[in-house]
């Protein structure tokens, strides 16, 4: 009987239960991080549940890095504490924190094959070569580069390259997740196709997995939840649904999908008793509906807004159309599904444009 | 105008030029040497048979490969740590770090050795010192010995060592050290594992270069030996000098230049592996690795892992205990790495400002006495004109030869390419000795020994190559697809080349042209075979005079010879600098 076996370590534990959600809760406190007098990350507080999946999205220079930089200990906070489950984690040195961190260009050791990549967790973790080849069997099979093991790094394709990053970073079953742009380096088909394993692998390992992107569309499709994030501080943190359709912040709207905000002098909106003070209207193009100016009224008419003006452009994009409508000296996006039957406005014409009035929202400027 | 265009667009005829000059002086006369050597006509090995006949010969060999394998070691095991200390400073502390190791390079070895001279010698520093504390009544022998020859080969070979280590280490991938220590690497297995087998790729070019520099080296165990620490470069120059038969020269320079390549080969032969070819040589030589070597450590990691899966638990989630003991330690280290390679060059130029009648250190008070006798001496006029002269001459000639040959290097295919830089590169690769023996050979065919043009062309050979490495490799960097662009907006080659090409690659041809003519004004071992007893080069002088420690003119000649390349490092950055400055300006210009 050796040592070890008789006192059982974490991931001999972890072995029993498999790949179960063995998943952790963190807790970032007030945390703010000085890069001599500027704040990378200014007051950031934020839960993230067991086995939830967040997304930290936010343009280049608004802290998102320095956030998981932070999570994944790489750079101490000047103020505030990170709790893993309950246990303040501040001062730990990442090889000591049990996570797997998928990075931008992801890393792998030129100097190693696939197989010995995918091993490196594990032997850091001190597994038996046995255990080690059964499990990287295993994730190889399961990230479908059975036949790849072999290969370097450098003889892989874009693709495969991420499925290895991911891979390596699962195989030694880490409570969290952290994901650097993961797919920042792969082109638009390849990136969709990815989302959609990085979903599944996230449904099926269940870990507490939190994602850093400057790409909204990848932020909405893969999260349970989404921080944006604005000069180092978080501007607004809802699920993916909410925060599109109600964002609280002009830059959020701004941010996520496209806005049309309506500025007084050009538009008349009844002042509603909702508006809160020091707030603008705001409406998505997909919302607002474009017509000839002499169409009959909706039934529905006094529920809606309607305003003239003229297009400006128009862009088609396969599935839908595109206008630019001016009113006065304001800009108005219109996004149309292209249907049959439906008339087309050409550059120049009246058109006369209509939007319910609930689907109007009030952002802070 | 015609004739030019037609050149340009010959690749091969722009590195004729190049090829010629060193065909001449080099090519031909290696094979006769090679021919002289093995007894042609008749075709024997009756020269090889006497050389290894005479025990006095092994000796010297055996010694010669002894000295150069410690050397190396000692410059890994010294190299090694510095490099890395040194790649992983804070970005202002590792700029100028670099610059230190830069500067010994750029600095007359013949003056560094020198130095050494006046620190260990019998009325040297540390005796001196000793003395004045009255800690010994008489002086070490501290001069003279083998490991006097030791410390001026490591001075000499450390920044050879460190400058491919540091290029190599740079250029690792930050983030996947950053990987292995997410995965649960400590700092150790993360560098034992990750960050050292990526940089293998710099020891074995560092290792290779010191190496077979040692195995030519001449001026340190002549200046800083004893009789004893004769190495073979040291015996093939007596025996040139004293005897006209070259069948014994040949084939001792043969038996120098096996060695050489046999390590060479050993260890692959692109020295100044090229950007595009490194990716392809670290994957190679990590194949052969992982067979050959690499057992040794899997096993021992075998070993460990029970030991870690028992700490893994309690080590998850522990604050990481301070490791200021270990930054003091890696600070000491490097500032007595610096010490070691920097103060010989500071004792040199504060010594030729002594006031004293003697070599004296700290000195009694500020003189320039010594300027003053160097230039009142017509003799050392002569000997600082002669080799001005001949490094401007040489620096002219070998940037042309070279810049036109990288240009046509660029546009060859991969395989001849490869093959030619090997034979341009050969005459800085080749133990000095070697090139130096086959030089003066060249020079006997075309009846130019003793003169001045003999020995610019002895020069060029060594100093086109430094210019080939240089300009290819800012070629390398070169997008060919801005010359496509300029072609396509009607410029013809050679307004290409003068509007675009070179405005571009202007900063590495000025880094050729200095490196050009810091070779050519320090070269002493080739100058001292080819230059008959007519011209006197001040490296040459200074080398007659060397072991007449008392007489300080050599102080001030050594702080001239160090104080240049510090002035042409300047000239250098400022160049780089501007060109660079140039370059981020350009974006800003197109926007606004």
């Amino acid at each position: 009987m050796t040592v070890y076996a008789r006192s059982p370590t974490p991931l001999a534990e972890a072995e029993v239960s498999d790949t179960s959600s063995v998943s952790a809760q963190i807790e970032i406190c007030d945390v703010t991080k000085l890069y001599g007098t500027v704040a990378a990350v200014k007051d950031f507080s934020l839960t993230v549940r067991r086995g939830e999946f967040l997304t930290i999205l936010g343009p280049s220079g608004s802290g998102k890095t320095t956030a998981l930089m932070l999570l994944a200990g790489f750079v101490a906070p000047s103020k505030g504490d990170i709790l893993i489950s309950g246990r303040s984690v501040a001062a730990v040195p990442s090889y000591r924190r049990d996570q797997g961190i998928v990075f931008q260009n992801y890393a792998l050791f030129p100097h190693l094959t696939v197989r010995r990549n995918l091993e490196f967790p594990l032997e850091m973790r001190g597994m038996k070569a046995t255990e080690r080849a059964r499990r990287v069997d295993r994730m190889l099979v399961r990230v479908h580069l059975k036949d790849f093991g072999d290969r370097m790094p450098s003889q892989l394709s874009g693709g495969q390259q991420q499925r290895v990053a991911l891979a390596r970073a699962l195989i030694g079953d880490p409570p969290i997740l952290l994901l650097d742009e993961p797919l920042g380096a792969l082109d638009r088909n390849l990136r969709e196709q990815m989302q959609g394993e990085i979903k599944a692998l996230h449904r099926e390992f269940r870990k507490t997995t939190i994602c850093v992107t400057h790409d909204q569309e990848e932020a909405l499709t893969l999260s349970d939840r989404i921080v944006v994030m604005r000069a180092g501080r978080i501007e607004q943190t809802d699920t993916p649904e909410a925060l599109y359709d109600r964002p609280t912040t002009r830059f959020v709207a701004n941010f996520l999908g496209e806005a049309n905000i309506l500025e007084s002098r050009d538009f008349k909106i009844e002042a509603d008793a909702a508006q809160p003070l020091g707030t603008v209207a705001m409406i998505r193009p997909e919302r607002v509906c474009i017509t000839a100016p002499a169409a009959p009224k909706r039934a529905d008419a006094d529920l809606r807004h309607s305003v003239t003006g003229k297009v400006d452009d128009m862009l088609y994009a396969g599935p839908l159309r595109k206008y630019q409508v001016r009113v006065g000296r304001s800009l108005v996006i219109v996004r149309e599904q292209v249907a049959s039957g439906q008339q087309t406005f050409r550059a120049g014409e009246e058109v006369r444009l209509e939007w319910l009035r609930s689907d109007i929202r009030f952002v802070t400027s | 105008m015609e004739k030019l265009q037609k050149l340009g667009r010959m690749p091969v005829g722009l590195i004729i030029p190049a090829i010629a000059i060193l065909f001449v002086i080099f090519g031909v006369p290696i094979v006769q040497l090679f021919l002289i050597s093995v007894n042609a006509p008749s075709f024997s090995l009756v020269n090889y048979q006497a050389f290894f006949r005479q025990q006095e010969n092994v000796f010297v060999l055996f010694q010669t490969i002894k000295m150069s394998v410690v050397a190396t070691a000692i410059c890994v095991i010294i190299g090694y740590p510095t490099a890395y200390l040194i790649v992983i400073a804070s970005k202002p502390v590792r700029t100028g770090l670099i610059v230190f190791v830069f500067i010994p390079w750029l600095t007359s070895g013949l003056v560094r050795t020198y130095a050494w001279t006046v620190i260990l010698g019998d009325h040297g520093l540390i005796n001196n010192l000793l003395l004045d504390l009255r800690l010994i009544s008489d002086p070490l022998p501290l001069l003279y010995n083998r490991l006097a020859v030791y410390i001026g080969m490591v001075h000499i070979m450390l920044p050879i060592m460190i400058l491919p280590l540091l290029s190599v280490m740079q250029g690792i991938d930050q983030s996947l050290l950053a990987a292995a220590r997410s995965m649960g690497a400590r700092p150790f297995a993360a560098f034992w594992r990750v960050f050292l087998p990526l940089s293998l790729p710099g020891v074995r070019s560092g290792t290779l270069l010191v190496f077979v520099v040692s195995l030519g080296f001449f001026i340190t165990p002549q200046a800083l030996g004893g009789l004893r620490d004769a190495m073979l470069s040291n015996f093939i120059a007596v025996q040139v000098a004293s005897s006209l038969n070259l069948a014994p020269i040949a084939a001792a320079a043969f038996i120098l230049l096996a060695i050489a390549v046999f390590m060479l080969s050993l260890f692959g032969m692109d020295i100044y592996g090229t950007q595009d070819h490194r990716g392809r040589t670290v994957r190679k030589s990590w194949r052969s690795q992982l067979s050959s070597l690499g057992a040794l450590p899997r096993y021992l990691n075998e070993i460990a892992i029970p030991y870690r899966a028992r700490h893994w638990a309690a080590q998850l989630y522990q604050a990481g205990s301070g490791s200021s003991w270990s930054k003091i330690a890696g600070a000491v280290f490097v500032l007595l790495v610096m010490i070691y390679l920097l103060f010989p060059e500071l004792i040199v130029i504060i010594m030729s400002f002594s006031a004293g009648p003697f070599l004296e250190f700290p000195p009694s008070g500020f003189s320039l006495q010594w300027y003053r006798s160097l230039f009142g001496d017509p003799s050392w006029i002569r000997a600082f004109w002669d080799s001005f002269q001949i490094g401007v001459t040489v620096t002219i000639l070998s940037t042309i030869a070279g810049t036109l040959a990288a240009a046509g290097l660029a546009r060859t295919s991969p395989r001849p390419r490869t093959f030619l830089m090997m034979v341009i590169l050969t005459p800085i690769t080749f133990p000095a000795i070697v090139v130096g023996v086959a030089a003066y050979l060249g020079l006997v065919n075309l009846g130019l020994i003793g003169t001045k043009t003999g020995i610019v062309l002895a020069h060029s050979i060594g100093s086109i190559a430094y210019v080939v490495v240089i300009v290819a490799a800012t070629l390398a960097n070169f997008d060919q697809r801005l010359e496509h662009a300029a072609k396509s907006m009607r410029a013809g080659p050679v307004r290409t080349f003068m509007r675009v090409t070179l405005p571009l690659i202007r900063p590495g041809i000025i880094g050729g042209a200095v490196f050009a003519f810091i070779a050519s004004f320090d070269e002493m071992v080739v100058t001292s075979l080819v230059s008959g007893f007519s011209i006197r080069t001040l490296p040459l002088k200074m080398f007659e005079n060397i072991n007449q420690q008392i007489d300080p003119t050599i102080a001030a000649v050594g702080s001239l010879l160090t104080l240049m390349p510090v002035l042409w490092l300047v000239a250098l950055y400022v160049t780089w600098w501007r060109s660079r400055l140039r370059l981020q300006d350009a974006p800003v210009n197109s926007v606004a």
